[in-house]
């Protein structure tokens, strides 16, 4: 249409994709979104990304700033000027410093938009520096397990292969791994599609039988939850057993394969690792593990691809330093068709992150820290860190939180102790879109626009080979600001001098200069030119292998850990004198497992997992996501009987931490004994504090694991016929 | 000329792209109203269990059952392209009448939360069908599940496979789809019949010892390995 133009931006959520979105414009408005139709690989998008439109013109944004007029979480507010706003937020903040000292102001946001290399909450972690400090968190709710083991294994989270090696492999381990709605890079499902076209035999082991496993899998493999060390072990054991490991490749490449021999033989703790021991532990029969062992022993090349759910569990490192280890033991590294089961990242160039603009002034280097203590407070412990202070061992007694780009009362463990945390403190201030369970928390809530209101340089998740330009597609609605541009107009209120002297669009042409010194195989496209053309793809002759160097050249290309060699038996874990975080792979029994105690009051295993209807908690609330599919508890037939359940019937989910009210998705589809409730849905207790969203944090135990994994598939409930 | 739509379930992921973008393009609200939907079917018994998702919109049938079901004529076949329209201004509406959707084996006809709601439905995108574009949700699909295209086009790219699960074909109405099924035949715990349109890989001399080895119990494996060796 003459009148009608299009412009090309892309999701910047923490959606696990980067998908090209072209929006149509006419008059100001938004009237269409398509995808990539361009040169291949084409980088479509998913339903969530096509359903967009609906979120940014949903009556339910927020349309200017509003403080709290009710008790805190009750969700009363009263709107109020900017000036008003920012001036009660500055007030607040220079009180609370003043008063308590800067540690007390406790940071807490999240990823709900990342990958980019402007907006993001480090808007916020610029400007609190900028004041004096604050106290931070650490840890990740995806994949905290999996960053430990990598870098402990391998020395580096540059450990993958490029989507388009999928097809080269012939066998393909899907562990723990569902990409058709979890995404993991645009094109991965085509990939894996070509793939199993290609003949390549793909097992999928998960407690469900997932979307991924019906559409890419000729083999399920049912595994209890936070077990799944256990089976690798024992694959181990019957490679060794048999002598089907590729010793060549361990002798030359790795170090310490001879104790973890030890330990899967028994030597060090008089326990044989048999299938049989495993099997015991994991619900796998014996005789598949000793399948699979051999399979994956001698099909060469195999992949064996993990990425976070098995992690996501009470020791989860320990699963992703046996998965590396089995690769080490297949010799399935650094070629193509192979995978080294490490934290994955492409090696096609480490592309700059959001620090590269706001916190590195475009050069990589360290923030300034002020007085930030360096390691913060965990995301899993966010709430008693609030709830217990200094006398608990943390290193602050919290009086205000300040969260941007998150929604921590939904989405980090326990919801009910968030609750009781945020009504404990003197001040919280929320920038948000929509009126979120943490947003009803705030007392100052401040609008942001949504990434279709401003622009941005999008980097892909996992180091996928190109750029996107996200576009600015149509001005701010309502009274909505950036959080770049909330902070700069509190930095004068806090006497900050210097917090920006750019602007957006100079911020992001630095951003883009610091891509420069970033290896790629192709010269970048000039700024100008990026932004006109909205993507840029760089084409890989041949797909991109991690380790390539290591293992043909090994001489001089070493790995980059402490002896340059693949650390099966880790120096530096044994130096940390920890014993549950043992300097080899090791099956630890795991608290709330079905060994525990308290499984005889709560005997059903709760996992987490990631829905096709939202981005984590984002989008919940759109009309055309809602209509795709119930929020459900997903219970196994034979479990259902036993407690007279029916497909539909309403029930509770409970344990000590709370309660939880939904549908029941009676189903063959996931392991006796386990129940999953997918992650996200919004937190909404009733009078009597049992939640009818459906939101999986109220049932989580806030804990993680001894390396800092986020212990999202590890706690016990019990269900009942509401 | 008739046009026709194409689905692979062997590829189809259940995403959902396909019908967020139908109602994306063509401006559908949330709610009864499903030009495209998507559905899943889960068979069979833990731990042996097969789902199967189909993605179907009105097939713009040859022989249109709604078509000859409306007492007013406002369901019309495009004498050019098979492509089915209705007009809603001579439409009785559900309430009234709701004819066509009794008639249509699928259900197709669809119609608002709105009372006596007029009868709306597929349209093949008509509007990018004139400038020569696929519907939204085939160029949606992340999987490249989804064509569309002239019948004997279709044929001779696809193959005439009519059915798959989810989808009976009718005689009567001569719905103009063509399907790749997922599984050969309704799967039983016993036996899972391969997919005779998979390829074999192409292995070298080599890789084909070890391919058949791994068929074998330990023994058999062993003596294999052995012989490698």
């Amino acid at each position: 249409m003459p009148d009608e133009k299009t412009v090309i931006t892309t999701c910047t959520h923490d959606c696990g994709g980067r998908c090209l979105l072209k929006a149509h414009v006419k008059d100001g408005i938004i009237t269409r979104i398509e995808t990539d139709d361009g040169e291949e690989p084409q980088l479509r998008a998913c339903a969530r990304g096509r359903a967009y439109r609906q979120r940014i013109y949903s009556p339910e944004r927020l349309k200017y700033p509003m403080k709290r007029t009710g008790e805190r979480g009750e969700g009363k507010f009263e709107r109020i000027s900017w000036a008003e706003a920012l001036d009660t937020v500055a007030g607040e903040l220079k009180r609370i410093k003043n008063t308590y000292g800067n540690p007390a102001i406790f940071h807490v946001s999240y990823s709900g938009n990342t990958g980019t290399m402007l907006h993001s909450q480090l808007a916020v972690v610029r400007l609190l520096t900028m004041f004096g400090g604050f106290t931070p968190t650490w840890g990740s709710a995806s994949f905290w397990g999996n960053l430990f083991a990598s870098e402990m294994t391998y020395g580096t989270l540059t450990t993958g292969t490029t989507r388009d090696d999928l097809p080269n492999a012939r066998l393909i381990i899907m562990w723990g791994w569902n990409p058709a709605e979890s995404i993991q890079i645009t094109t991965t499902s085509y990939f894996m599609t070509l793939a199993k076209e290609a003949g390549v035999k793909v097992v999928a082991i998960d407690p469900r039988f997932t979307d991924s496993a019906a559409a890419f899998a000729s083999q399920w493999i049912p595994i209890r939850p936070g077990t799944d060390t256990a089976m690798l072990i024992a694959m181990a054991y019957v490679m060794i057993k048999e002598n089907l490991q590729d010793q060549k490749f361990l002798d030359t490449y790795t170090i310490g394969f001879d104790q973890f021999k030890d330990y899967v033989m028994g030597k060090s703790d008089g326990v044989l690792k048999t299938p049989a021991w495993a099997a015991d532990i994991t619900g796998v029969p014996a005789g598949t593990i000793e399948q699979l062992a051999r399979e994956y022993a001698l099909t060469k090349p195999s992949k064996l691809l993990t990425l976070g759910a098995p992690g996501r569990t009470a020791f989860g490192e320990q699963f992703h330093r046996a998965a590396a280890t089995l690769a080490a033991m297949t010799g399935n590294i650094g070629i193509y068709g192979g995978e080294s089961a490490g934290f994955g990242l492409a090696p096609v160039g480490l592309q700059p992150l959001a620090s590269a603009a706001l916190l590195h002034g475009g050069k990589p280097g360290n923030l300034p820290e002020g007085t930030t203590p360096k390691k913060g407070v965990h995301i899993t412990k966010v709430w008693d860190a609030i709830l217990n202070g200094t006398k608990g061992g943390y290193p602050a007694d919290f009086k205000m939180v300040y969260t941007t780009n998150g929604n921590p009362v939904n989405q980090f463990m326990n919801s009910n102790k968030a609750v009781r945390a945020l009504k404990s403190l003197e001040f919280v201030v929320v920038h948000e879109q929509f009126m979120t369970p943490t947003a009803r928390y705030a007392d100052i809530l401040l609008p942001v626009n949504t990434f279709f209101e401003r622009n941005d340089i999008v980097r892909p998740w996992h180091a996928a080979p190109y750029y996107i330009y996200a576009n600015k597609v149509i001005d701010s609605l309502y009274e909505s600001k950036s959080d770049f541009d909330i902070c700069a107009e509190l930095a004068p209120r806090l006497g900050i001098e210097g917090y920006s002297d750019k602007t957006e669009d100079e911020w992001l042409r630095l951003a883009w200069k610091s891509a420069e010194h970033f290896t790629l195989t192709k010269p970048l496209a000039g700024y100008d030119e990026l932004k006109q053309k909205g993507v840029q793809k760089i084409s890989l002759k041949q797909p991109a292998v991690a380790f390539k160097e290591q293992v043909e050249d090994f001489k001089n290309h070493p790995f980059p850990t402490p002896s340059g060699k693949i650390e099966i038996y880790s120096q530096r874990l044994a130096d940390m004198n920890n014993p549950k975080l043992t300097p080899m792979p090791t099956y630890i029994e795991p608290w709330e497992g079905t060994r525990d105690a308290l499984a005889q009051k709560y005997p059903l295993q709760l996992i987490s997992t990631h829905y096709k209807r939202r981005i984590h908690s984002q989008m919940d609330n759109i009309p055309w996501m809602r209509e795709l599919e119930p929020q459900t508890v997903w219970i196994s037939s034979a479990d259902a009987r036993q407690r007279s359940i029916q497909h539909g019937d309403l029930v509770k989910i409970f344990n000590d931490r709370g309660t939880v009210v939904l549908p029941a998705k009676v189903t063959e589809r996931i392991m006796p004994g386990v129940v999953s409730i997918d992650q996200g849905a919004w937190f909404n207790p009733d009078k009597q504090g049992v939640d009818r969203g459906g939101c999986v944090n109220v049932l989580l135990k806030d804990e993680h694991s001894p390396a800092g994994a986020f212990c999202s598939n590890t706690s016990l409930v019990q269900i009942e016929k509401v | 000329m008739q046009m026709a739509f194409y689905f692979d379930q062997s590829r189809c992921i259940g995403c959902y792209a396909c019908s967020v973008a139908c109602k994306d393009w063509n401006n559908i609200e949330a709610g009864p109203a499903q030009w495209r939907r998507v559905t899943a079917q889960e068979r069979g018994a833990y731990p042996e269990v097969y789902l199967t998702y189909v993605s179907l919109s009105c097939s713009h049938c040859a022989r249109p059952a709604c078509a000859d079901a409306c007492p007013v004529n406002a369901i019309i076949k495009n004498g050019n392209n098979g492509v089915m329209a209705v007009n809603q201004e001579e439409c009785l509406g559900y309430d009234a009448c709701g004819a066509c959707k009794k008639a249509c084996p699928y259900a197709m006809p669809q119609f608002g939360s709105e009372e006596n709601a007029k009868m709306q439905m597929c349209t093949f995108c008509n509007d990018r069908l004139k400038e020569n574009r696929k519907p939204a949700c085939v160029d949606a699909c992340p999987v490249r599940a989804l064509d569309a295209g002239p019948m004997e086009e279709l044929q001779a790219t696809y193959g005439k496979v009519t059915e798959v699960s989810g989808f009976t074909y009718s005689n009567a109405t001569k719905p103009s789809i063509l399907f790749k099924p997922r599984y050969k035949q309704n799967p039983s715990p016993q036996s899972r019949t391969p997919n005779p349109d998979k390829p074999e890989p192409k292995l070298t001399a080599k890789t084909k010892k070890e391919t058949k080895k791994i068929e074998f119990g330990t023994q058999e494996l062993t003596k294999v390995k052995t012989k490698i060796s």
